[in-house]
């Protein structure tokens, strides 16, 4: 049971970072009907950034991270503007197409750049422990959480209070009912996908953090635990993504805790399939949710 | 006033509107009537421009409105009722009724006004004000859908097919509400197959059939019978 418990812990803390990827995913993904698979690429090349200005320019953790988020989003846009903006509203599969082809790109410009392949990045570092009774947190899992639950407190605000965020959440809710209404469709959706780079720019600056480097492989790790997390949790469900981040955390980590890190990753998509068969809208997904106009 | 001349629009090579040809005058009820598939909804979809005009013209006030975006004919004031309601299910009645003022956000406190306004006109969405959209029946939704389009100040109000799907006391009642906003003087196009009931509160109508304007006038001005006849069967059935 102390075990089981620790687990959850730590997989909280894993959860966090994948229930911000899978908000990424659900914010585009409500506004448009159309996944995005480059985002976790775009967040690559933030992560990329970072480690750049890390190696070579310097070591304020500030710097790193303004480059890290100004990365995801200069490669958001991109893709915004090439797979999404410039293609028809009704072409969904070309859109998907167009996001594995600007996938591709992005990783050339990264090896290229990057011929090392596996870079160092600022390290939260190895801190004490944080001990209550028989359990413990690690700080860099606290780190996550605490920067996580920043981010969902603002991301509330955003959607709750702001002109945009009504704009965003009717776009979502209704893509007819929002043209009628008068909101020009093509700046909300813009502003959407910087939103979500936003987020995806901290998951991925804490990510690598906790991690201390970074590798090309980081943008297809982020598409699938973002992916994953968003169809558990319940498509274009906001809160379906952050609980779907969680349960594939804590899955994760009692996975690799009971049967080890080889079986983990097969334990994950056994369950991944069971949920498309099971609940092919996710734990949260409404009857609206998969309903497009 | 609102001056469609020649007005084509089609889907892929079917032609829906094969030159049409109308003009809503400036506070009054203008009804366009027709049957099933004669291009009225078509109509409305091009005049909030979420289908695009081939060619011809859309003039209000004299100013060329083909070419414009949705959201920009919305902020020019032509604000659509669509058929089947179209309202945000699963946002709040009141965040519905915000969703109408999108062209008018800069101005606050003229929007808290007319949401007090829109609320004191229909006393059932307050009482549902922080229901969910989707949890309201029918006839509540077609009441929000008028007054989310109340909320853009619209100078033309387009209504298509409000009755559709209502039980025939809620139909009245809508029919009604359209009756105030009439008497209030102002501008309504309204696209309805009930002929009887629209044709009691029009102004002026005209009868669309196989896209084309094949008739107009006032309701006096015609044999009452024949007109119904044309409007929900078309001309071929009717002769």
């Amino acid at each position: 049971m102390v075990d089981f418990i620790q687990n959850t812990l730590d997989g909280i803390a894993l959860g966090s970072a994948y229930a911000l990827l899978a908000l990424g995913f659900t914010l585009i993904f409500g506004v448009m009907g159309r996944l995005n698979i480059a985002y976790g690429p775009c967040i690559m090349i933030g992560v990329f950034a970072g480690a750049g200005v890390y190696s070579d320019l310097t070591q304020s953790i500030v710097m790193i991270f303004v480059a890290t988020l100004a990365g995801t989003i200069l490669a958001s846009a991109y893709v915004e503007r090439v797979s999404f903006a410039a293609i028809r509203a009704d072409a969904a599969l070309a859109s998907m197409v167009s996001t594995f082809a600007v996938w591709m790109q992005l990783e050339e410009i990264v090896a290229h750049l990057f011929p090392a392949r596996t870079y160092a990045f600022k390290e939260l570092g190895h801190l004490s422990l944080i001990e209550a009774g028989p359990f413990f947190l690690r700080q860099e899992s606290l780190f996550m959480l605490l920067v996580t639950l920043a981010v969902l407190l603002g991301l509330a605000l955003v959607l709750g209070r702001s002109h945009f965020g009504l704009e965003l959440r009717a776009l979502t809710d209704s893509r007819r009912a929002a043209i009628i209404s008068g909101i020009n469709v093509r700046r909300i959706i813009f502003l959407t996908f910087l939103l979500a780079a936003m987020i995806g720019g901290v998951a991925g600056f804490m990510i690598a953090m906790s991690d201390g480097q970074v590798t090309p492989k980081f943008g297809l790790w982020a598409t699938m635990k973002g992916l994953v997390a968003m169809v558990i949790g319940g498509l274009a469900s906001l809160r379906g993504a952050v609980l779907g981040g969680m349960l594939l955390g804590i899955i994760e980590a009692q996975a690799q805790w009971y049967f080890g890190a080889s079986v983990r990753e097969i334990l994950v998509y056994a369950i991944l399939f069971a949920a498309l068969i099971l609940l092919p809208r996710g734990i949260l997904g409404g009857p609206h949710t998969v309903w497009r106009s | 006033m609102l001056e469609i001349r020649d007005l084509r629009t089609s889907y892929g090579k079917i032609a829906a509107l094969k030159g049409v040809a109308l003009d809503i005058k400036d506070g009054g009820l203008t009804c366009l009537l027709g049957p099933n598939g004669a291009g009225k909804t078509t109509l409305i979809w091009t005049l909030a421009a979420i289908l695009k005009a081939q060619s011809g013209s859309i003039r209000m006030d004299g100013e060329e409105l083909i070419g414009a975006k949705p959201h920009q004919i919305v902020s020019k004031g032509i604000v659509t009722v669509p058929e089947n309601r179209l309202v945000f299910p699963e946002m709040s009645v009141t965040d519905n009724l915000f969703a109408g003022a999108f062209s008018r956000r800069a101005d606050k406190i003229a929007v808290a006004q007319d949401l007090e306004e829109v609320l004191q006109r229909f006393p059932r969405l307050r009482e549902r004000a922080n229901q969910d959209a989707g949890t309201l029946s029918g006839g509540e939704q077609q009441m929000l859908a008028v007054a989310r389009a109340l909320m853009a100040r619209p100078k033309i109000l387009l209504l298509d097919e409000p009755s559709t799907g209502l039980a025939p006391i809620i139909v009245e009642e809508i029919f009604e509400i359209i009756g105030a906003l009439r008497d209030e003087g102002r501008t309504i196009f309204l696209v309805e197959q009930n002929a009887n009931m629209a044709l009691e509160y029009a102004d002026d109508f005209y009868l669309l059939e196989q896209g084309l304007v094949t008739f107009g006038g006032k309701p006096g001005d015609v044999d009452h019978d024949e007109l119904i006849q044309r409007a929900y069967l078309g001309t071929r059935k009717a002769s």
